[in-house]
């Protein structure tokens, strides 16, 4: 025990001098003020909708709506692909618009035009899930924002730290002392992985609001303490195996381009890939999403999968120091 | 204390390192392990410290074969010099020598402060991170990080690398009383005056062979010419004369007043090393 607990400080201070906690801060910082000042503010935008309705029908006088005095005037205010018009000169009303070119944006704005002509018909309106607008775009936010963190900043941290190590040679030194390389690396995850834990605490509470934060953490911190381990074994592995920063930062490129890049874009976007499924990390970010939601999305399955991938990784890690401590020098 | 037979080791099936290696070093001597590089020392000295699996052969430590002898016991009872100062560059002497110590059991390690002092260490750097020292107080750092767990066994690589002569002569002094303790020091170096001045018996290794082991002096004995140097002054001019051993037991051919000196031709141990091996440690 008394070796861990100087391994613990030994990798405390080398996160200190590694300015680890100050680029943590500024992220927290960062995140914080994108989300308070600019994310909650963002209107996104409807599609135009314009109503032809000589024969005043309809009482209906919304913001979003703009009048065309004629089947023509729509037609052309429709020119722009993008708008939506209902026509109510015949006796049944209809939606008018040209084709965007995407299909899948067609659908959204057929979906959006119904709902307004729905309305208008009606006047009535139904709420739709738990949270307000603000709510649920802080809570998408601040998971996505983790995730990022997570996976692709934190992610770096460890190994660079690796690195450090490497560079002045004293994981040779381990490969002689009384300690187990698993205990090494035990050490540095306690370490990220507290790192981590307190990152979303924070990231939560800031941004979601302190008495929902309580709601959220227990499964929010599960899956970022998942997230954490696997990301910081992964940089574990790369930064022992590989020779060089240079080669390093090649693969970082790779993986965040490749990898978590299509994960992020289909969450952010709305894009979606049939084979998304079999993206592992896809399924670590909807149950990042879910935690934040409120929903149980994971199954015992994942579970069980993440498990058995930290298991494997954290054997790979301890190979991975064992060939370094090896290495010529 | 380390017994090796007919030890090998293959990096690759193309690149043999070792090719049958035996020899034996007992309890308190210290063994010369000398070769140019890419010779093999380094893949020894890593099999030997329990770094290296898959060797051929057999290398037993302590009684127990190394292979499987890698237990925490087996590490708390050597010591490693490193051929280069590897240290934490963002601690102090001070805080990576009690890192290191931290890993052995409380009774066996030594104080930081007193083998820092011992080792002549400078005071106002006990403190200052490890990346503000010169290449010599960062080797006197690493000599003190392999004494500290006390070992039984103590490997050396080049130990006086960095060093200024004095430092040296100090560090020498050093190994010298670490094998009054009764510890075991496995010697691996290029240096020839450290093996010359230190070690009781030295193996030559080229190629991943070992092609003479013995103790130094014996070694330059059996290669040795038999012939002395003497120069003498005759009729006020200098003059040199070669003449074998056994003819000193004749009359000299010429008056021992006049003598300046005498030299005898025994061998450097980089000479003996150099009909060994064919080639120079330095290559």
């Amino acid at each position: 025990m008394n070796g861990f607990s100087y391994l613990l400080k030994k990798d405390l201070k080398m996160m200190l001098s590694g300015k680890f906690f100050l680029l943590a801060f500024l992220s927290l910082v960062l995140y914080s003020a994108y989300i308070n000042l600019v994310y909650v503010r963002l209107e996104q935008g409807r599609y135009p909708v314009y109503v032809c309705d000589p024969n005043s029908r309809t009482a209906a006088n919304l913001a979003y709506i703009s009048k065309a005095e004629s089947r023509r005037e729509l037609e052309k205010a429709c020119a722009d692909r993008t708008s939506v018009g209902i026509d109510f000169t015949a006796e049944k009303s209809e939606i008018y618009m040209l084709s965007s070119g995407s299909e899948k944006t067609d659908h959204y704005r057929e979906i959006w035009g119904k709902a307004v002509l729905t309305g208008i018909e009606n006047t009535k309106t139904k709420t739709v899930g738990l949270y307000d607008k603000e709510e649920k775009s802080r809570r998408e936010i601040t998971a996505e924002f983790l995730f990022f963190e997570l996976s692709a900043v934190g992610f770096l941290g460890l190994a660079s730290i690796l690195f450090k190590e490497k560079q002045m040679g004293v994981i040779r030194v381990h490969g002689i002392l009384p300690v187990r390389k698993s205990v090494f690396i035990l050490s540095k995850l306690c370490v990220f992985l507290f790192s981590d834990l307190l990152f979303t605490a924070l990231l939560t509470g800031i941004n979601v609001g302190v008495s929902d934060s309580f709601m959220i953490l227990p499964a929010a911190l599960l899956q970022a303490g998942i997230l954490s381990l696997i990301m910081a074994l992964i940089g574990l592995i790369c930064a022992a195996l590989l020779p060089d920063f240079k080669q390093f930062s090649l693969f970082y490129l790779v993986l965040a381009v490749f990898i978590t890049t299509p994960v992020f874009l289909a969450g952010q976007t709305g894009i979606s890939w049939k084979w998304l499924r079999y993206h592992p990390m896809h399924h670590l970010f909807t149950a990042m999403k879910s935690a934040y939601f409120g929903a149980s999305a994971a199954s015992v399955l994942y579970y069980v999968v993440c498990l058995g991938a930290i298991v494997l990784l954290f054997c790979g890690a301890v190979g991975a120091l064992r060939r370094e401590a090896a290495r010529e020098g | 204390m380390i017994e090796a037979k007919d030890l090998t080791f293959s990096y690759n099936k193309e690149k043999q390192a070792l090719h049958g290696l035996s020899f034996t070093v007992g309890d308190g001597e210290i063994f010369g392990f000398l070769g140019p590089n890419g010779s093999g020392k380094s893949t020894t000295q890593k099999i030997l410290t329990g770094i290296l699996k898959g060797y051929g052969g057999s290398v037993s430590l302590f009684g127990q074969e190394v292979a499987s002898a890698r237990t925490k016991d087996f590490f708390q009872k050597i010591g490693v010099l490193f051929e280069f100062p590897y240290l934490y560059a963002n601690l102090s002497a001070v805080e990576n020598l009690k890192y290191f110590a931290s890993f052995y059991p409380k009774g066996q390690a030594r104080d930081a402060i007193m083998l820092l002092e011992k080792l002549e260490f400078k005071k106002e750097f006990l403190r200052k991170p490890v990346s503000s020292y010169s290449k010599g107080m960062r080797q006197r750092v690493s000599m003190a990080r392999a004494l500290i767990s006390n070992p039984k066994l103590l490997f050396l690589d080049e130990p006086t690398s960095g060093l200024d002569p004095s430092g040296a002569v100090l560090f020498r002094r050093i190994i010298e009383e670490e094998r009054e303790k009764g510890t075991t020091i496995f010697l691996t170096t290029h240096n020839m005056a450290d093996a010359d001045l230190l070690c009781d018996r030295v193996a030559f290794i080229a190629n991943g062979r070992i092609a003479a082991l013995d103790a130094p002096k014996k070694l330059k004995e059996k290669n040795s010419n038999r012939q002395v140097v003497i120069h003498y002054e005759r009729h006020g001019k200098r003059e040199e004369k070669r003449i074998k051993t056994s003819e000193l037991e004749r009359e000299l051919p010429f008056f021992s007043g006049e003598i300046l000196s005498v030299h005898s031709q025994e061998p450097t141990l980089e000479d003996v090393f150099i009909r060994y091996t064919g080639r120079g440690l330095s290559e």
